[in-house]
């Protein structure tokens, strides 16, 4: 087991991919300690950024702990398949890009883009997640394709856009756009959510169990619905006004809203 | 008395190119063609400037060369963890060359104004496309004109003129349809044949609806955004029926609730509108070269704009390289501006950022930001006192002329740029001699 | 400055002087090719064991220009795992299928190339062309206006005005600084302007008195009368769309009478895409055979190839309603950007997959065109890039056309349909250095009538490639893997004389030059005259503000051209 302290308050962006459980596997801490991060134009090694003490594990699995507030260092766990990295503090950019498997627990905040096209594993994140959680990079129209992401604050702009298959579970609130061009997958919001949800989408379930500030014109009211699935065996009870949706693009994707919260949407009462 | 024709105008994205200026004593004293901004820009253009290269020593300007304030510059870039460029939507095209040689050698970020007018319109882009064309075609063909969220009599004053409203073509010689899309009556909105007044922020919902009409889908909804479903309908099937359509858009779309989703939202009506029609959709760029800017940096480095450099090699994620987010994570650590005011533009934070770092400005005025700067390196006017290449809003390129003689002494932005990066070059090749 | 520079022992494949493999010296002065050079002074190379050939040139590859830039800009996910560190000697870059043009000059020169054409150049956009092509180091290069919808065009032509036509295009060729006459689906793209396309040769453009074919027709005609050093250069009507192969033998019959000597008059370009059979996607089949037998046949043409490979690319081109087809047919994002009296562009993401029957019949259709023509000198490698891949895939395309065990290992993995349908299997033709060496080099640049390139005689520039293979000891049809590495990271380019890189690593970054054409005719002050009177009726710019000027170019190369009229 690895643990990671930063060794000063970053001021610069971090660039660090190379924090993740396949890089550190077989690795003397001497290596570890070598290998190449960048503060911000300045390429450095590890040791100088953080210093790094082995500790005794029970398990075989490659687990890094890191210790303290890295919310300047990203790309932590890009790419990782398998292993855990556990963050006592905040976390930067870009955490579990690509990922495929292994997980990542943060004790705190992450920034935007946390398990950005994501193929597997999964993320738990206790505090709150930036804008474009599981979304993909610029330009890609794949976003998270497997893999599940559970964030127990809030979570920003654009939550699984472009999601593919996957869940996305958050018990805080949510922001604009969440399961923006999704094609499939689950995503659930406990608590609040902005407007726009599940614009363009062609397929996939969005639960929203709180208040939804409004619906999109393109959705059409199709039922209520007493409670719904959210994956195994977690159900999210109802009832729900289910609207299918986005008609811009003929997509039949499904968006659940509590009809309990939402008293503003029972004019589309009279359309069932 | 002289005059010069075919002059080229910067102020903005229109890009007129049909002035003709009298010149006396080195100075631009008539202007025709021109439209208010521009007369403003080639009769005042002089006012505020600064003619001596400034050092900032214990808080206060001093007086210096050229050689000095760039060897300052020099030094603050190169011992940057960093940096920030900063502006470019004003100057020429050979000026954002240097300065992408620059950043690329000190390992900045480059970004421009677009992050604060029409990046959001290339997120669009970049997620959906876009079907456009040159003015003249739009000029040429088009019977159906929307400007939505711009103002275009008073942002681009001769935009109507030249290229959609007033100006004939050769398959059109009808007076065009002209829609408004706005939240309050604009100017614009005035000359409209059909005016749209959606409630603030909803843009997007608007967007979406009209797409989901020109597919024949029917709304649960009897109005969006304060406009009855049957007027969305009417709008859809006028845009549907038109032989060509061309819709402009503004900071009215790109920098209010959504950005960049108004945008994709925007650009797919066009696009869906193909199947029907032939439409083509424009950002109404306002700079005059910011368009060229955003070329530069693409063709260089495969991005328009928040380039970063800091790892050696290109990198661009708006959000995460782009100037405002940088300024107010509070990453930067110096920053060079050009041809451009950002602290009268950027939010306040931003630039209380911007201005406590080491700050150098290269700029014909005394802009604001100047006024908190370190080094200050007066330059030239682009389009007026020195030449170069700009971009139209539409892509098309066009000269900028040198009308008269800069003042004694002064150097363009190119010129400027240019002997930094070689002053850069030089420290960095002290320093691998003498670690 | 002296330089000189001896390349020692290699096994020279010079197709245009008749050099098969021999063993000999080149001998290199201040950038051009001599007979000796001073032999203690000079920098040798030892190129024992080695290819040594021209620089490669190509004669049609979509690298700059607002088209490439617009899908650059489309695409950032095409660059951001592609990216090219800033190095002592190069600047930094990024992108797989639309790199950033510093990274594209050098990539070419890592394969040995030298030379290349960009092949579709909006008049209007030519300056922003040119700026480009001044980013782009490491080759020489030129581009071709996009001239076949042109309004001027259209209208001499449909009025039979043939020779004021000419003097048109010798202002814009000499204006844009462009270098050969470019035809994209005539007609079609003219149409696109209201949304439409056309479907044959004989069917009216909208709005204009004339048919494709005469478009075609005319501007070979004008072609001839202006002297041009290369043929009229056609995207034929109707490319990507299943049957097109009827389309393409039309297209190269209307001009047959237009030769003589047997010198090629029309260069059919990327023509896989244009030799479709079948009446649908589902019954696609390989017209190679027909165009072929018809190219077999005659000597008035060139082609080439458009060869397909399995990546992630950008289509790009100026049929803007075939690109919009192609949206339409895959859902993917889409740009357009039509030009104002000129021409339009297109430009959509694509991905062709090995599993895809359509895509591997594509494959298939480019390597049996290459093959089934016999003479090298008549077909090009090309993949259009980035069209139907990106030209680092050269050296696979390479390997392909060496070595039937090559073509049979691809063909194992594509598609079970296109297996069986696939005309490859009974080729057993297997290209030699000499036969490739014209269709990367040789052929193109005479096709291109660049007469200092694509050969190594004295008096040539020193454009040289030194590639790590034995041609006495490899047998390329078997160690096909070890070809397709030497070939794509050269152990010499030499370019204007000078060594810039080796072994894949740059060693110079050098501009390269812009060839464009000086055409002069006579009477062509009244025809400028004319121009400028109209001006403002066609375009939204001045007249003045129009031409590129030379100075803007960072090297200038004028090929004088004395027209006919």
């Amino acid at each position: 087991m690895m643990n990671l302290y930063p060794t000063k308050k970053f001021r610069f962006p971090i660039t660090a991919e190379c924090i993740s459980p396949d890089v550190f596997q077989d690795k003397k801490i001497e290596e570890i300690r070598r290998l190449t991060v960048w503060e911000g134009n300045k390429q450095r090694i590890l040791g100088e950024l953080f210093k790094v003490k082995e500790s005794e594990s029970e398990t075989k699995m490659v687990v890094i702990n890191i210790h303290g507030d890295v919310s300047r260092v990203r790309r932590i766990g890009a790419y990782m398949t398998s292993g855990q990295i556990v963050i006592y503090g905040n976390a930067g950019m870009h955490l579990g890009e690509e990922m495929e498997g292994g997980e990542i627990i943060v004790r705190g905040n992450v920034g935007c883009w946390a398990g950005s096209m994501m193929k597997g594993g999964k993320i738990e994140i206790y505090g709150n997640a930036g804008n474009y959680l599981g979304a993909p990079y610029r330009g890609v129209n794949k976003g998270m394709r497997g893999g599940e992401i559970v964030v127990h604050g809030n979570v920003g702009n654009e939550a699984g856009a472009y999601m593919r298959r996957g869940v996305i579970k958050v018990y805080g609130n949510a922001g604009q756009f969440a399961g923006l061009r999704m094609q499939n997958g689950t995503i659930y919001v406990q608590k609040d959510c902005e407007a726009r949800v599940g614009a363009c989408m062609k397929d996939g379930k969005i639960i929203v169990s709180g208040f939804l500030e409004s619906v999109l014109p393109t959705f059409t009211i199709e039922g209520l619905k007493e409670k719904v699935k959210i994956e195994n065996d977690e159900t999210a009870e109802g009832p729900f006004y289910l609207f299918l949706g986005d008609t811009a693009e003929d997509g039949k994707g499904k968006l659940y809203v509590s009809k309990t919260k939402n008293p503003h949407l029972n004019r589309y009462e009279k359309l069932l | 008395m002289r005059t010069v024709k075919h002059v080229t105008c910067p102020v903005c994205g229109c890009l007129c190119d049909d002035l003709e200026l009298t010149i006396k004593d080195e100075k631009v004293v008539k202007v025709k063609n021109g439209c208010a901004l521009c007369k403003a820009k080639f009769l005042g253009y002089s006012k505020h400037r600064v003619l001596k290269p400034l050092v900032r020593k214990n808080g206060r300007f001093f007086e210096v060369s050229y050689e000095e304030a760039v060897s300052r510059a020099a030094e603050i870039l190169t011992e940057a963890n960093y940096p920030l460029l900063y502006g470019w939507s004003m100057t020429s095209c050979e000026a954002v060359s240097a300065g992408i040689e620059l950043a690329e050698e000190i390992g900045g970020v480059i970004d421009t104004t677009s992050t604060l007018c029409h990046g959001p319109s290339t997120l669009g882009i970049q997620d959906v496309g876009i079907s456009s064309a040159t003015l003249g075609q739009v000029r040429h063909r088009a019977d159906l004109i929307v400007y939505w969220g711009s103002n275009p009599l008073i942002a681009h004053p001769r935009h109507m003129e030249r290229y959609t409203i007033f100006r004939k073509g050769r398959f059109q010689k009808e007076k065009r349809k002209l829609i408004v899309v706005d939240v309050r009556k604009t100017e614009t909105a005035e000359t409209a044949d059909i005016f749209l007044q959606i409630k603030p922020n909803m843009d997007y919902e608007v967007l979406q609806a009209l797409r989901a009409l020109i597919r024949d889908q029917e709304l649960d909804v009897d109005e969006v955004a304060g406009i009855p479903t049957e007027r969305l309908e009417e709008i859809a099937d006028t845009m549907v029926e038109c032989r060509f359509g061309a819709l402009f858009f503004g900071s009215g779309l790109t920098m209010t609730r959504g950005k960049n989703r108004n945008i994709d939202a925007v650009l797919s009506l066009v696009s869906d509108l193909n199947k029907l029609t032939k439409f083509i959709a424009m950002p109404m760029r306002g700079h005059f070269n910011v368009t060229g800017a955003d070329m530069i940096l693409t063709w260089q480095t495969g991005y328009p704009y928040a380039v970063d450099f800091s790892l050696g090699y290109p990198r661009y994620n708006p959000g995460e390289t782009s100037a405002v987010d940088i300024l107010l994570r509070e990453e930067s650590d110096a920053a060079l501006v050009v041809a451009s005011d950002p602290v009268a533009s950027l939010p306040r934070k931003a630039a209380e950022h911007l201005a406590e770092n080491p700050l150098i400005v290269v700029d014909p005025h005394m802009s604001a930001t100047a006024r908190m700067a370190d080094v200050v390196l007066p330059s030239t006017f682009v389009g007026i006192e020195s030449g170069g290449t700009a971009y139209r809003m539409d892509h098309v390129p066009l000269p900028l002329k040198k009308i008269v003689e800069p003042p004694e002494g002064i150097l363009s932005d190119e010129e400027i740029l240019r002997i930094i990066l070689s002053e850069v070059k030089r420290k960095k090749a002290e320093q691998m001699e003498n670690p | 400055m002296k330089m000189e520079l001896i390349i020692r022992n290699g096994f020279v494949f010079d197709p245009i002087n008749g050099v098969k493999g021999e063993k000999m010296d080149i001998a290199v002065r201040d950038g051009k090719i001599v007979e000796r050079v001073n032999e203690r002074k000079a920098l040798e190379i030892d190129a024992s064991g080695m290819l040594v050939m021209p620089g490669g040139v190509d004669i049609h590859c979509h690298i700059a220009g607002s088209e490439v830039n617009a899908g650059r800009l489309l695409r950032p996910e095409d660059h951001f795992k592609y990216s090219e560190r800033k190095t002592a000697t190069t600047r930094s870059g990024s992108g797989h299928s639309v790199p950033s043009t510093f990274t594209t000059g050098y990539r070419y020169s890592r394969m040995g190339y030298t030379t290349i054409m960009n092949p579709a150049m909006p008049p209007l956009m030519a300056k922003h062309t040119h700026k480009e092509l001044n980013d782009t180091p490491m080759v020489d290069k030129g581009s071709f206006p996009l001239l076949g919808d042109w309004w001027f065009v259209l209208e001499h032509l449909s009025n039979g005005r043939i020779e004021e036509c000419a003097r048109y295009v010798a202002w814009l060729m000499t204006s844009t600084k462009g270098y050969a006459v470019k035809i994209v689906n005539p007609g079609g793209v003219e149409a696109w302007g209201f949304g439409h396309n056309v479907h044959s040769l004989d069917e009216q453009v909208p709005n204009f008195n004339i048919t494709p074919r005469e478009i075609i027709r005319g501007l070979c005609k004008v072609n001839k009368l202006l002297n041009l050093p290369h043929t009229i250069h056609v995207h034929t009507n109707n490319l990507g769309k299943p049957g097109n192969y009827t389309t393409t033998l039309e297209t190269m019959k209307c001009v047959e009478d237009l030769a003589a000597d047997d010198k090629p008059v029309i260069h059919i370009t990327h023509c896989q895409f244009s030799a479709f059979k079948g009446s649908d996607w589902k019954t696609l089949r390989s017209g190679a055979e027909e165009i072929a037998r018809y190219v077999n046949n005659h000597s008035h043409v060139t082609l080439d190839m458009g060869q397909v490979v399995f990546t992630d690319t950008t289509t790009m081109t100026a049929d803007a309603p075939f690109q919009y087809t192609l949206h339409e047919l895959t859902g993917s994002k889409w740009t357009n950007q039509d030009v104002e009296t000129e021409t339009s562009v297109g430009i959509v993401p694509f991905r062709y997959r090995r599993k895809s029957y359509v895509h591997a019949m594509q494959w298939s259709i480019g390597l049996e065109l290459a093959l089934l023509i016999k003479d090298p000198w008549k077909i090009f490698l090309t993949t259009d890039h980035p069209n139907a891949g990106p030209f680092t895939a050269y050296p696979r395309i390479i390997s392909w056309l060496m070595s039937r065990r090559a073509r049979e290992a691809t063909m194992k993995k594509i598609n079970r349909r296109a297996q069986s349908k696939s005309l490859l299997p009974s080729i057993t033709r297997e290209l030699d250095f000499y036969e490739i060496a014209v269709m990367t080099r040789a052929g193109q640049a005479k096709a291109l009538g660049l007469k200092d390139k694509g050969h190594l005689g004295v008096g040539a520039d020193a454009d040289i490639a030194v590639y790590k293979i034995n041609p006495e000891e490899l047998d390329p049809s078997r160690d096909y893997k070890i070809v397709r590495k030497a070939f794509r990271r050269a152990a010499y380019t030499v370019k204007g004389g000078e060594i810039v890189a080796r072994n894949g690593e740059i060693l110079k970054h050098v501009k390269g030059a812009t060839l464009w054409l000086k055409v002069k005719t006579s009477q062509q002050t009244k025809v400028n005259e004319d121009l400028k009177r109209r001006f403002r009726d066609y375009w939204t710019v001045e007249y003045e503000n129009y031409p590129v000027s030379e100075n803007s170019l960072d090297i200038s190369h004028p090929i004088n051209v004395e027209a006919k009229i």
